[in-house]
């Protein structure tokens, strides 16, 4: 059971079963999940999937944060920026 | 292939409801939904071993009725699965989140039941990490039963943002303050006509005393201005009623100014062809009257889908009454909220965002508009990257629509829908999965 973490930008994030990966990073005070092509930064906020706002990289695929559950051992990024517009 | 005589859209309220009419008279349903578990938004359900956050008994009783609708026999529940649309072929085009494949699946009818978004007015500062929709921070709390940390804000307008503060303060961390930009208080007679509605008043009125006894301070008639990242603080600049000016240091702010459907860029309603199915809207994303509505209007759309597949059924009831006296409920709360100095988006400084995906500005939908040859919303979008982003327009259509028009006064109003299209698909899918469905093998069906 103590297993129950995910790791994000390389630190490990623990989770309850069920909770989303962007639930579980709210808990440890992670608000912020990278920064957009338009320099803005990508976080949490309508909850429902459809700001799109969240969207990480879990195991190298885009996912909303606010949808996807966490599972043990996921690999959570955030997205990277073009080249030239970080 | 699985085979289902109607597929319903979104497990809310509108879909359980439906999927109970249907299913109640032996036909095949299946149920997509985005999330693991039925319930939508409004009956979002909390992790494995956590209890529910605290709402009314009577909406836990209809949320459990509902629920029954999923266990008769006929339903299939199809969780982790983001409805990409409609195609051509009149295949419902699904995105099963568990493997990222995307399913093609055949009915004759479609019931569409995708619920509401938040409306949220731009102001300076909203698109910063830290800011999200009251809605979203309530959702979080219902699915893991714990309060947003540290100092938070609620603005806007609208009942939810007193049921967010008084879940907020059941579970430990009340809000600083909720900024409203109604005077609710301030209509007597509104508020009485509420007195037809018993349900919902006697709910209004335990969040207010929840909210009332805690610290939360409801500032009416007053709007947050700005909101600016300082020291890892939000400094958030509010316009009180009175003209003046204070300011107040939190964590997080939520953000709501009211739901609309949730439509943007669906397949309209539509008679079948022979190709396409039938399909039918139900629930907020048909008409945002909330969850009481949704049920009825979801039982409303399976006897309509009942209908067409030629059932003889028994007519269930004054479904047609109960949209009437939730849309009657709805409309006294939008008088009671109503905001008392609304706010002109053009006043907004220039570096405002309205669409956030693009990075889209006040300033840059007014160098558009103001030209000699009047753009329409969809050359805004083709122009300027208006509602073009991944959100497709959720979060920015309406405020685009809004300042077109504000800023032609003489023109025809802009519409967000003539900025937004309909298209699938309706929600960003990934190029890979799309291919795995254009070479699924299986012959289509006739």
């Amino acid at each position: 059971m103590s297993q129950n973490v995910f790791s994000w930008m390389g630190r490990s994030v623990a989770f309850r079963d069920g909770e989303s990966i962007a639930a579980a990073l709210e808990h440890v005070g992670i608000r912020c999940f990278g920064t957009d092509d338009q320099g803005l930064p990508r976080r949490y906020f309508c909850g429902i999937g459809a700001c799109q706002n969240c969207l990480v990289l879990v195991d190298g695929r885009t996912v909303e944060a606010c949808l996807m559950p966490a599972s043990a051992g996921l690999v959570v990024r955030a997205l990277e920026v073009p080249h030239g517009q970080a | 292939m699985a085979k289902h005589d109607v597929i319903i859209v979104g497990g809310g309220p509108a879909g359980m409801a439906a999927a109970g009419v249907l299913a109640g008279h032996g036909l095949l349903v299946g149920v997509i939904e985005q999330r693991q578990k039925p319930g939508g938004a409004i009956y979002r359900q909390p992790i494995a071993g956590l209890a529910p956050v605290a709402r009314s008994r009577a909406a836990s009783r209809r949320f459990q009725s509902l629920l029954t609708n999923l266990d008769r026999p006929g339903v299939s529940f199809l969780a982790s699965r983001v409805f990409l649309g409609i195609d051509a072929d009149g295949y419902v085009l699904c995105e099963d989140r568990t493997c990222n494949v995307v399913e093609r699946l055949k009915a004759r009818a479609v019931i569409l039941a995708t619920g509401a978004v938040e409306k949220v007015m731009p102001r300076p500062g909203w698109e910063l990490d830290g800011v999200s929709t009251a809605g979203g921070l309530q959702v979080m709390m219902k699915e893991t039963a714990r309060p947003p940390a540290g100092r938070v804000l609620l603005a806007g307008s609208g009942p939810l943002l007193v049921a967010v503060a008084a879940q907020m303060a059941s579970l430990g961390n009340p809000p600083v303050a909720i900024i409203e930009a109604g005077d609710p208080i301030g209509h007597i007679a509104d508020g009485l006509g509420l007195l037809a509605h018993p349900a919902l008043l006697a709910e209004a009125f335990s969040y207010m005393f929840q909210v009332q006894k805690s610290p939360t301070r409801w500032i009416r008639a007053s709007n947050l201005a700005a909101i600016e990242r300082k020291d890892g603080s939000l400094q958030c600049t509010v316009v009180r009623r009175d003209g003046k000016v204070e300011r107040l240091e939190v964590d997080r702010v939520g953000l709501h100014d009211g739901i609309a459907p949730n439509n943007f860029g669906l397949p309209a309603a539509r008679d079948t062809n022979g190709i396409m199915p039938l399909i039918l809207h139900a629930g907020d994303c048909r008409e945002a009257l909330g969850a009481v509505a949704a049920g009825a209007d979801g039982a409303r759309a399976g006897l309509a889908a009942l209908a067409f597949v030629g059932k003889t059924f028994q007519d269930g009831g004054p479904v047609g009454r109960a949209l009437e006296q939730q849309r009657h409920a709805q409309t006294l709360l939008a008088r009671l909220f109503a905001p008392v100095r609304p706010q002109r988006l053009g006043n907004l400084p220039d570096n405002t965002l309205l669409c956030r995906c693009e990075g889209r500005t006040v300033g840059d939908l007014r160098r558009l508009v103001e030209r000699d040859d009047a753009l329409t919303g969809r050359e805004v979008k083709h122009n300027g990257r208006f509602a073009m982003g991944s959100c497709q327009g959720r979060f920015c259509a309406a405020a685009t629509a809004a300042l077109m028009s504000e800023l032609r006064p003489g023109d025809p109003p802009a519409a967000a829908s003539d900025i937004t299209g309909q298209r699938w698909p309706v929600r960003p899918v990934s190029i890979a999965a799309l291919i795995h469905a254009a070479s699924d093998q299986t012959p289509i069906e006739k």
